[in-house]
């Protein structure tokens, strides 16, 4: 199930706000447990064939937690045998069609198996893998309760398409929160948000995205900047609008979910851009791979191992094919190139330069990370460079720049931090005894919600075009 | 205050998230078709072993929601006008809306022209076969091809937008072809309509068929060509025979329906009345119904639209005439043929008249062998030259 359909809006969610509100708050164990029940009910939404994979995954790790806790014996070889569980569970879903694609390739006689790529399987073995690491180490306690570690991995609003949620930021929750109107009405607010984004901004500039990387002969130069900016704005709108919606749900029912984006187009460099794109991802790879290699506390050689590695990882992390590792080492080339080259040397650029540099880079790298062969990749960057096959410009340019004008004037600002900038100067304003800027910080982000819940609704009735891209990792 | 502000935006928001399923759970059953897009509502998913383990059945409840949400055809209805008046997009609905006439948004592709011809062959083959099986009764096959609308104005795509017209010159060219080296009669409207100027009002410019002038613009060369090529003498109508009467209804077309009937247009239907009627039958799937060619609405200010002609699409009609003299016809085709039937008719003894995508009684073959019709028209418009079902799946039938 996506947010983003009727069921999920106007029947499972009223459903679930039903079922857990009119339940007294002291029940919490019966509060959680409706809630891993709409949970499960919203995974096996998709096809409850592929159900059991994630309960086994939570078996796993549950057991995994008690045997790994400090003290026990052999912890040890239970954490690694949970590790190569959990990694022989996502290589085999994942990573086991490539395998063969590529055998066949180099000419050896195997059939691809065409094996089924469960929804959200990287994301809720992350989950299991750090909850299970994080009490080898120490970082948190064991559960006892496999309920409680269930609903830990299968929590819906993060089981399919993250933030990568860590058992150490939400434990305590599950025994005990706080649900509150306040909290609520926040949460409410930024799924509102995070839906528009998905719906009004995504959708449209996929569109734009998917014409563009589907041109083949027809791809002008024009179409191709159009499409990998319209691209770059698209996998920001839906991702983000993704983890707003699962934030904003995460509070509804008191939980606190950390931030997966933090304005990552305002980057000056690409490893600021990696502090501020998928925080939950790259903080897990830094936690569990980067540092347990030795992270930058070792020699250079070694450092720019690590790194490779890591980003070889996160590349492989986000789908199975060539153009994914090759989007890894990429970034491993600009983070080394920044760390060790021309790092020093851009620190005294002006900022939008820097900025301009950042841009490029990420708008290149989501070339690669969009297309889907090695030909496309090549096509698209021989066309952003003037090579095109269609020539520079094209009436479809023209078409698909007067078609979604709106969404690409709006994608800008809503790429930017107008909302923190907007806050600051109501507050400044309300502090100077304003009453308007006191009543247009609370009124206006709730209006606007609702204005653009509606709109969303409204796209939402006359769109069949909804992919969720980060339902595919 | 903010208390009271989350308050008010949380009644605001569970008041929809709950008014919105039990409306449509109490409202539901109340709309079965929805007229704007023309088609049959979702009916609730079925559960089957099969559907429950791969998700189907779970999607299907999706398509079911989004059908049968209260209000849908009001919301859509507003959804339209602000794409259209406020946002000001050139194309809504997959219709190009700031153009002269509605067309078709055709995309952006590359067609590859060579596999036309590899295309082309089975379908033609099927003709040849079927003309074949007239001749040995004595009967003649003509294949008729129509432009569609988007094709006959090409030239009215905006700027930037691909009439895709080299595609359809291509596509058009190789199908004839591939007819004529099978030596089956074939008609091009489109290269008619070329030599009389191509008006612009042989088309709607609302809908993808073409007007009543069209219409009988096609059935006037039709027939001179079958009179040319059978030595047969069919009267022929002229304009002096008909009173052109235009309908003060407004007229709904195909594509302005898309825009839920948005788009400002002042079209009307045109239909022809015989000066001197032909008395006749007509029998639709096998029921008598009232001798008349036109449905039209009971009052002036209700929406018509191509429907009016015969009353729509139709598995077999036959009309009498009552005049031995004549010979028999048969006309198969889509729905190009049904304004034509308004005209046929007077031409022939017996005229039947099959839609090929809803008649299953029998095969083509079985009704030729039943009836044995002298003139035999197949009547299909050119954007469904290359399709192997319905009324170009003559053969297998």
């Amino acid at each position: 199930m996506v947010f983003s359909s009727m069921i999920f809006l106007f029947a499972f969610l009223p459903a679930l706000l039903v079922c857990y509100f009119l339940l007294p708050g002291r029940l919490r164990s019966v509060r959680n447990g409706v809630l891993l029940v709409f949970s499960l009910a919203f995974y096996a939404w998709g096809g409850p064939k592929l159900l059991w994979l994630m309960l086994a995954s939570i078996a796993v790790n549950y057991c995994g937690g008690l045997l790994c806790a400090p003290g026990r014996t052999h912890r040890k070889l239970a954490v690694g045998a949970v590790v190569v569980a959990n990694l022989l569970l996502l290589g085999y879903f994942k990573y086991t069609n490539f395998l063969f694609e590529n055998l066949q390739f180099l000419g050896l006689p195997v059939t691809v198996p065409g094996v089924v790529l469960p929804i959200g399987i990287s994301f809720f073995t992350f989950q299991g893998m750090s909850y299970v690491l994080d009490v080898y180490r120490g970082d948190a306690q064991r559960e006892k309760n496999p309920l409680r570690v269930a609903l830990y991995v299968a929590l819906f609003p993060q089981l399919v398409a993250g933030p990568i949620v860590r058992y150490t930021t939400v434990a305590g929750e599950i025994r005990s929160r706080n649900e509150s109107i306040s909290e609520a009405g926040a949460g409410a607010v930024r799924f509102c948000f995070g839906l528009a984004k998905k719906m009004l901004l995504a959708n449209a500039l996929g569109q734009i995205a998917d014409a563009a990387f589907s041109a083949g002969s027809l791809l002008t130069t024009s179409m191709a900047w159009l499409g990998a900016l319209a691209y770059t704005g698209q996998i920001y709108f839906d991702f983000s609008g993704y983890s707003d919606m699962a934030i904003g749900l995460g509070r509804i029912f008191g939980f606190h979910f950390l931030e997966n984006f933090n304005y990552p187009y305002v980057s000056r460099s690409a490893t600021e851009f990696w502090r501020r794109w998928h925080i939950s991802l790259s903080t897990w790879f830094r936690d569990y791979v980067y540092i347990p290699l030795g992270g930058s506390r070792c020699s250079r050689w070694k450092q720019v191992r690590n790194i490779l590695i890591v980003w070889m990882l996160t590349g492989m992390w986000h789908g199975a094919a060539w153009n994914f590792i090759l989007w890894g080492l990429y970034y491993a080339l600009l983070l080394l190139g920044e760390r060790y080259v021309w790092g020093e040397f851009m620190e005294r650029l002006p900022a939008p330069i820097r900025h301009l540099y950042a841009m490029t880079a990420v708008v290149l790298g989501w070339v690669l990370f969009r297309a889907e062969s090695l030909g496309t990749v090549g096509t698209m960057a021989a066309a952003l460079f003037g090579a095109a096959p269609g020539g520079l410009w094209s009436g479809e340019t023209v078409y698909y720049l007067s078609e979604f004008r709106w969404e690409l004037l709006v994608a800008i600002p809503a790429a930017l931090p107008m909302k923190i900038w907007l806050e600051n100067v109501l507050k400044r304003r309300t502090a100077n005894g304003s009453t308007a800027a006191s009543a247009a910080l609370v009124l206006l982000p709730r209006a606007l919600a609702l204005g653009l819940f509606a709109l969303s609704f409204l796209q939402l009735l006359s769109s069949s075009f909804n992919p969720f891209i980060y339902f595919r990792f | 205050m903010k208390k009271l502000a989350d308050i008010g935006f949380l009644l605001c928001l569970g008041a929809v998230l709950l008014a919105i399923p039990i409306r449509t759970l109490t409202h539901s059953a109340k709309n079965t078709v929805t007229y704007y897009e023309n088609r049959t509502l979702a009916a609730v998913p079925t559960c089957t072993e099969e559907n429950f383990w791969s998700g189907d059945y779970f999607s299907d409840w999706e398509t079911w929601y989004s059908d049968h949400v209260p209000g849908r055809t009001t919301l859509l209805t507003r959804s339209t006008a602000i794409q259209m008046d406020v946002l000001k997009r050139p194309v809504v609905n997959g219709v190009i809306a700031d153009a002269d006439v509605l067309l078709p948004f055709q995309g952006y592709k590359t067609w590859d022209v060579s596999t036309y011809k590899k295309k082309a062959a089975p379908v033609a083959d099927g003709f040849a076969a079927l003309a074949e099986d007239i001749q040995s009764y004595g009967g003649q096959f003509w294949f008729v091809g129509m432009p569609e609308q988007s094709n006959y104005f090409w030239d009215k795509y905006p700027d930037g937008m691909d009439s895709r017209r080299w595609n359809a010159l291509a596509a058009d060219e190789t199908f004839y072809q591939a007819l004529g080296e099978r030596d089956v009669n074939w008609l091009d409207m489109g290269a008619v309509y070329a030599a009389q100027g191509r008006p612009s009002d042989y088309y709607s410019s609302v809908d993808h068929h073409f007007t009543y002038y069209g219409a009988f613009a096609a059935y006037q060369a039709i027939l001179d060509r079958i009179n040319t090529d059978s030595g047969l003498n069919l009267p022929i109508l002229g304009k002096n025979d008909l009173d052109f009467q235009t309908l003060p209804n407004p007229y709904l077309g195909s594509r302005s329906r898309k825009l839920y009937n948005l788009w400002p247009n002042d079209e009307h239907a045109v239909l022809g009345i015989l000066k001197n009627p032909i008395p006749f039958t007509r029998t639709d799937n096998g029921t008598q119904v009232s001798p008349s060619v036109y449905v039209i609405p009971e009052n002036d200010t209700r929406l018509t639209t191509y429907d009016l002609y015969m009353g729509g699409d139709k598995a077999e009609t036959i009309i009498q005439t009552n005049r031995p003299d004549l010979p028999d016809a048969l006309i198969f085709g889509d729905s190009f043929t049904n304004a034509l039937e308004t005209m046929f008719y007077t031409s022939f003894d017996e005229t039947r008249s099959l839609d090929l995508r809803h008649y299953t009684e029998k095969s083509l073959r079985e009704y030729l062998e039943t009836y044995h019709p002298q003139v035999v028209i197949c009547v299909c418009n050119d954007t469904f030259f290359y399709t192997n079902t319905g009324n170009m799946n003559v053969w297998d039938r």
